[in-house]
């Protein structure tokens, strides 16, 4: 077992609305990364993924504030950390984020090296401006990216190049943990594929230490992770290696969702299409019970009326159901 | 609509618009219930009466008396005429005319009084003293005249045979007259304007007739905006380009100038306030038309339109049904802010003089112009030019509440 | 360099058409009046005119100005002929004084006054409205509502209200006038004081005008700009608050100045009618009395430079902020 980059233990965080509503859009969720593995989370807009990505950094801003649970990084723990050493010493040295949105994740009116040195004087103060443009040059031409991009500015780079460039400045403090936010999702195919190979060379490369991948698109996982978290309303319902999660899914959620993307990758083709009815609960008032039982084929009145935790099955799972685990296998075989 | 409606009404900056622009609109439609006059009436002869409650002095001395003895009512009596300011302008000219300082005390009203009949002498003019204020001391003087007599005041009428006045009624210092039984006292909230007219019953008729300039102008605007930026944004092409091409440059030339070429070629005679109006909506419709365009295009090629045209929908269809109903928000936003803006026009344009016939109708413009012409604001009237002041921003930022209430229920990214 | 020749072109060739625009309206709309214009015009002009030779010699004076007795087009060269000799006709409500006197004699006050005013509101406003949506909490609270109030304010409303407090209430400064009215304009102290005295109260009204529009404007920008992926990216990679609030102040400045450009003509006239009360010697103040004397080639030709001077600030703005913002130049290689 390799170390540990990064442990999650019950991290809950919460938006608040301007109605002063609470939103707890991350409930107890747990999670480990270890040195050169990587995590997938998976879930529809909405369930809560993106927030924990923002969360995971252990930096808010309003309307996102963090409510209770650790967060470990690299063995430091930094929930109840002061925001500016979070900032100065965690922040793109420990852990760094490629946003969803790379098209505007820069600053239109600054060239690409000027930002670059803002990021590197943000936690090197007295680093001076021809050392990081040399390092920064000497970076992006690994990850082949050209020397000129530098001097650009972001409105002056194709959708594709800039998503790359995004990526080469997150990783330029050499991070623990990297967190992608769906860096692919509105990239054309070339691009995406691009940008994956991009991210399993930094993890080859010694350039991150772990990932975390996240995506609405569950079977684009099993290409570029080792394990396979799905989220549902907040909450962690399932949890396998990427393998189990897309072919042997438990959850009945993590199933539908297995069923609801249309699948051009070879092995994953003959899957029944079949979209889940419904829509996520509301988590200003999430229901007591199971959260997925207003759209669970297999509902039974116990799940609206006990909550569910985690339990564990077979080979290291995880999942969120009141079923056994050979009971779920039996559902599924009857279809 | 009932969604947005009812997330418009949980923003405290549309209610508190909402609120204050229906009390303006309550108070122009239920003030001429109770105050039935003709807005342009002219009471006062004179011009800017101070706000306050005018009592007739003739039916005072009608009404039934009643005998109060205040202890308070002497000094009151000699306060009102003799106040600090009089009493220092006294010495003044006491000192000026040789008595020492040492001798004048301006506190005690008797000493004072007995110095001033004994040496005031109208016709001395001292060194440096102005024409205007040698008047000054004639005129206090002059109302100071029987300050401290305590003899009751006789009024005589006249005898119809002989004409020799004959006393018919005696006012002691401790008559009073209950204001209720008098029978004829006006209040004037705000005094009188430069012609003697009520300048409250005026405002209220000038915001009514202001609005109704502003939703006629806003009508215009957003109809006109709205056609043309239906037509640029669904048709395009050359009808965009063409559009387009007129809109940039209405936009480029200052609003003003057409208003006031337009309001000049017109003339006098004919500018009557919806023409007015009118004038203003034909000068204002750009902003309208790039927005209403703007939408447009992000929408025409959605995929209920697309589904629209290819049921073969008639182009009137799809505008009423496919288009007009998203963008209905912006549409409502614009004709909000045109309303402000055909207020603010017309009192631009009136103080220029160049608002609408001057004797038909008042508008909070005209209020303005007549305020600015007769000096008001450098005579500190405030009451002829604050009142209107008031009540152009009030309605204005009553109507910017609204819309920018409105801009946050449409767009979340603003809120906070 | 090609990129901002194109740009510039662009730009010089609107300014000429809206050149064109406003000679051409100017041109027109006198001759839209119904009936025969000159006569139109004379009959208000005399009003109360009671010599039949004056009236024919008004009736003349202006027949000969229009050349409406001669064919459309020939009016038109016959008119702009007139402009290009600086000929704009004869004053009646001065007679005999040419127009292009007058104008000359009050359009200094009025670009004087007007162009630093409008430019430090916008400079303050931008400030503010920065400021109210940085501090979103507290300040903002505050400083909003004042602004839109104080922005909701007419034109002449402001004007009239510093009047009444500084310059009746107070009695600090002058109320009407550009000068002392016993001073004869030279380069003597004692008349620079009084014109600099006399500048303030028209000045700080129409700074006070332009402050509150323009720090909604900015306030609404700097939110957007505030709520801007680079925003959420910068900060994620470590960088200070203060610094991206630099980016942010300078990315939402910049529309501001193409909303200067676009705002431009209505502050004018706004401002315009703030002079009136101020009886400044300016361009508002002649219009008043041109409205009064029933003046039309005055009105005429006042609304023509007033054109002219919005025109040319417009285009002067739009030109600087082509050299600023990087994006028009990457948006015209672009192309």
């Amino acid at each position: 077992m390799g170390k540990v980059m990064l442990e999650v233990r019950e991290l809950t965080t919460k938006y608040i609305t301007r109605f002063n509503e609470d939103i707890y859009a991350v409930d107890h969720v747990s999670l480990k990364v270890e040195e050169g593995k990587s995590l997938g989370i998976a879930g529809e807009s909405g369930c809560g993924k993106s927030t924990l990505a923002l969360s995971l950094m252990g930096y808010y801003f309003p309307p996102l504030y963090y409510t209770s649970g650790d967060i470990i990084i690299n063995e430091r723990n930094i929930s109840g950390m002061d925001p500016d050493e979070v900032r100065k010493s965690i922040l793109g040295k420990e852990i760094a984020y490629i946003p969803q949105a790379a098209m505007n994740a820069l600053n239109p009116t600054q060239k690409v090296i000027n930002f670059v040195e803002d990021v590197i004087h943000a936690h090197e103060p007295t680093a001076t401006k021809k050392d990081i443009y040399d390092m920064a040059r000497q970076r992006f031409e690994i990850l082949g990216l050209p020397a000129e991009v530098l001097q650009k500015y972001s409105v002056e780079l194709s959708g594709g190049m800039k998503q790359r460039t995004v990526i080469a400045i997150s990783v330029i403090l050499g991070p623990k943990v990297l967190i992608a936010d769906e860096p692919s999702s509105a990239l054309d195919v070339t691009s995406q594929k691009m940008v994956i190979k991009m991210l399993r060379d930094l993890m080859d490369r010694g350039m991150i230490k772990s990932m975390i991948f996240i995506t609405h698109e569950l079977p684009l996982l099993y290409n570029v992770t080792d394990d396979i978290m799905v989220m549902y309303a907040g909450q962690m319902v399932e949890h396998a290696t990427a393998e189990q999660a897309v072919f042997d899914p438990l959850h009945p959620y993590a199933r539908g969702l297995m069923g609801s993307i249309i699948v051009p990758e070879s092995g994953l083709r003959g899957h029944k299409l079949a979209a889940i009815p419904g829509v996520p609960p509301n988590l200003k008032k999430p229901p007591s019970g199971c959260r997925f039982a207003e759209r669970c084929k297999y509902v039974t009145p116990t799940c609206r009326a006990v909550s569910v935790n985690m339990r564990e099955a077979a080979n290291d799972r995880e999942y969120r159901c009141i079923f056994a685990e050979q009971e779920l296998r039996e559902m599924y075989k009857n279809e | 609509m009932k969604h947005i409606l009812h997330e418009a009404f949980r923003s405290p900056k549309f209610v508190t618009g909402f609120v204050i622009f229906m009390a303006i609109l309550a108070l122009v439609v239920f003030y001429p219930l109770f105050v039935t006059d003709h807005p342009l009436a002219i009471i006062g002869q004179g011009t800017f009466f101070p706000p306050g409650i005018y009592v007739s002095v003739y039916d005072t001395t009608n009404a039934p008396q009643y005998t109060m003895m205040l202890p308070e009512a002497e000094g009151n009596r000699i306060g009102a005429k003799l106040g600090d300011v009089e009493r220092e302008a006294m010495r003044e000219w006491l000192i000026d005319f040789g008595i020492p300082r040492a001798e004048i005390d301006i506190d005690d009203t008797a000493k004072l009084m007995t110095l001033w009949d004994a040496y005031y002498d109208p016709a001395l003019r001292f060194q440096g003293m102005t024409s205007a204020r040698q008047k000054y001391f004639a005129r206090l003087d002059a109302s100071l005249e029987g300050l401290l007599v305590m003899e009751p005041r006789v009024i005589a009428v006249p005898n119809t045979e002989t004409g020799a006045f004959e006393a018919s009624q005696s006012i002691e210092l401790t008559d009073f007259v209950n204001v209720n039984e008098v029978a004829n006292v006006r209040v004037l909230p705000l005094g009188t304007d430069n012609f003697g007219r009520d300048m409250l019953t005026q405002l209220v008729s000038a915001i009514g007739t202001s609005l109704q300039i502003g939703l006629v102008a806003g009508t215009v605007a957003t109809l006109i905006g709205l056609t043309l930026g239906l037509m640029a944004g669904y048709i395009g092409g050359l009808v965009d380009d063409v559009i387009m091409f007129f809109t940039n440059l209405f936009t480029a030339i200052p609003g003003i100038v057409l208003l006031i070429l337009i309001s000049y070629s017109i003339g006098q005679e004919n500018r009557g306030a919806v023409t007015v109006a009118v004038v203003i909506g034909v000068t204002s419709w750009v902003w309208t038309t790039r927005a209403v365009r703007a939408q447009v295009i992000s929408l025409r090629n959605r995929d209920h339109v697309n589904l629209s045209k290819l049921s073969g929908h008639s182009i009137f269809h799809i505008i009423f049904a496919d288009i007009l109903p998203y963008i209905l928000s912006y549409v409502v936003m614009a004709f909000i802010l045109q309303i402000s803006s055909g207020i603010l026009a017309e009192a631009g344009l009136s103080i220029l003089g160049l608002g609408p016939k001057t004797t038909d109708v008042p508008t909070l413009g005209l209020m303005m112009r007549w305020a600015m012409i007769y000096s008001a604001h450098i005579l500190n009237k405030w009451w002829a030019f604050f009142p209107v002041i008031v009540a152009i921003a009030l309605i204005s930022f009553s109507l910017n509440l609204m819309n920018t209430g409105l801009d946050q229920v449409f767009n979340p990214a603003l809120r906070e | 360099m090609k990129g901002y020749r194109k740009y510039f072109g662009a730009k010089l060739i609107w300014f000429g058409v809206t050149l064109v625009a406003a000679f051409m309206l100017n041109f027109i709309l006198p001759r839209l009046m119904p009936g025969d214009p000159v006569a139109v015009i004379t009959q208000r002009v005399t009003q109360g005119m009671t010599s039949q030779t004056g009236v024919q010699k008004v009736y003349e004076e202006y027949a000969n100005l229009f050349g409406t007795t001669k064919p459309m087009h020939e009016q038109f060269i016959l008119y702009m002929g007139n402009m290009l000799k600086g000929d704009l006709g004869t004053s009646f409500s001065q007679y005999p004084r040419p127009v292009s006197d007058i104008i000359r004699s009050s359009v200094w006050w009025t670009v004087s006054l007007q162009f630093p005013a409008i430019i430090v509101g916008w400079l303050l406003g931008n400030l503010l409205g920065a400021l109210a949506a940085y501090l979103k909490k507290g300040w903002d609270k505050v400083l909003m509502p004042v602004s839109i109030f104080v922005s909701n304010l007419p034109a002449f409303g402001s004007a009239i209200i510093l009047l009444v407090i500084f310059g009746v209430q107070l009695s600090l400064l002058p109320t009407s006038g550009g000068y002392g009215f016993d001073l004869i304009p030279n380069f003597s102290f004692r008349f620079i004081w009084s014109v600099f005295v006399h500048y303030q109260l028209p000045f700080w009204s129409i700074v006070l005008i332009s402050i509150g529009g323009q720090a909604i404007g900015m306030r609404s920008m700097a939110i957007y700009e505030l709520n801007a992926d680079y925003v959420k990216y910068a900060r994620f990679l470590g960088i200070k608050d203060r610094k991206i609030i630099g980016y942010v102040f300078r990315n939402a400045m910049l529309p501001q100045i193409t909303g200067l450009a676009l705002s431009i003509g209505t502050m004018v006239g706004g401002a315009l009618v703030a002079e009136t009360i101020f009886s400044y010697p300016g361009l508002g103040s002649t219009i008043f009395s041109a409205v009064m004397g029933q003046d039309y080639p005055l009105i005429s030709a006042t609304t023509l430079i007033i054109t002219l001077m919005v025109l040319f600030a417009t285009f002067a703005i739009e030109i600087l902020y082509g050299f600023i913002d990087p994006r028009i130049k990457a948006a015209q290689t672009e192309q």
